[in-house]
């Protein structure tokens, strides 16, 4: 499978009811092009300078391909978001999340309701084993996480075909891919003083073989259609 | 099946040989060498007293097709630089995407 995360920033001089046009159509892809799974949409609580995130997946490569060449995302989707449509209402932006995402083996992401996080990390090297292994050895530990996945960043350059890399190597390599139980529980982490909030708001600190250059985190309560 | 996708855009009177200007000069070179087939540029008069409407055609031979220009497009620094300076000219606009119909409506040839 395919797992892809669309992240945007929005024009505040956007109509709020175009806005909630292309929210609704993220929800409603499912629909018009059934290769899209698992349409979620939040808006995102962080400092983060993103606001409205799309997450859903994909079956295989061949799903996506044909997600990409299908009427509704040239017609419904882009023009909202592409950069020379005259009804535009996301914005650019130098974060570098505008889209990623990763493979999977199944829908390891799924996650009915709650609250979404995605922790954006930006490693030195390609490795980022050591890092999973660390965060699996505590994980279990932390009330209401109910999905915790450290991954590569592969989407992030494979936007085409959802294989291929067609730019470099992304702005975030790695992502760290939350589900909570509830937005209470996931506060409850971030304030809390678990050895895995501490190990993340040390930076990795101590992780043998992982730099982590920086990181940045999205969350949201988790919307479905 | 051919597909069209049309622009109607509406700029100030005062805006529109500016507008008409990036069309020609840097729309068309970069929406052409992206694989878009530039089909029109047309616009409503300057001088009635309101915002202008210019419509500009693109066509493409299919969805296939328009998603590989698609790509071409985003990944040419000319195409952002041509949205950077055509957003503050624009007063609003839509962007719609058209396909041929059967021809089930009598037009003027079929009237003669």
């Amino acid at each position: 499978m395919l797992r892809r995360y669309e992240m945007y920033s929005l024009d505040p001089a956007a109509p709020p009811a175009a806005v909630r046009s292309l929210a609704d159509a993220f929800l409603a892809c499912g629909r018009f092009i059934p290769e899209v799974l698992d349409s979620a949409i939040g808006t995102n609580l962080t400092d983060t300078p993103v606001r409205l995130v799309w997450e859903h997946a994909y079956e295989s490569p061949e799903a996506y391909q044909r997600y990409m060449v299908h009427p509704f995302h040239a017609c419904i989707l882009d023009r909202a978001l592409l950069a020379d449509s005259p009804e535009r209402v996301v914005t650019s932006n130098d974060f570098g999340a505008g889209l990623v995402g990763y493979a999977c083996d199944g829908p390891v992401y799924r996650l009915p309701k709650g609250a979404r996080r995605l922790v954006l990390l930006d490693l030195a090297g390609d490795d980022v084993g050591p890092l999973a292994a660390r965060i699996a050895a505590h994980a279990a530990d932390v009330d209401g996480l109910a999905v915790s996945i450290v991954t590569a960043n592969t989407m992030g350059s494979a936007w085409m075909d959802g294989v291929t890399p067609i730019t470099g190597r992304p702005p975030w390599s790695h992502l760290w891919e939350q589900g909570w139980e509830s937005l209470d529980a996931l506060e409850a982490y971030r304030d809390g003083d678990s050895p895995l909030a501490v190990a993340e708001r040390s930076g990795w600190d101590g992780t043998p073989g992982v730099t982590v250059r920086r990181s940045a985190s999205v969350h949201y309560k988790l919307k479905t259609g | 099946m051919t597909g069209y996708m049309v622009d109607t855009i509406q700029v100030r009177p005062s805006s529109l040989d500016t507008y008409l200007a990036l069309v020609r000069d840097v729309a068309v070179p970069v929406m052409t060498k992206a694989g878009a087939t530039f089909e029109s540029c047309r616009a409503t008069s300057p001088a009635l007293g309101e915002d202008v409407d210019v419509q500009v055609t693109w066509s493409f031979a299919d969805h296939v097709e328009w998603n590989e220009i698609r790509k071409n497009f985003v990944l040419d620094p000319a195409w952002h630089d041509l949205a950077r300076r055509a957003a503050p000219l624009r007063t609003g606009g839509t962007r719609r995407f058209y396909y041929p119909v059967p021809d089930t409506v009598s037009g003027p040839v079929s009237q003669r």
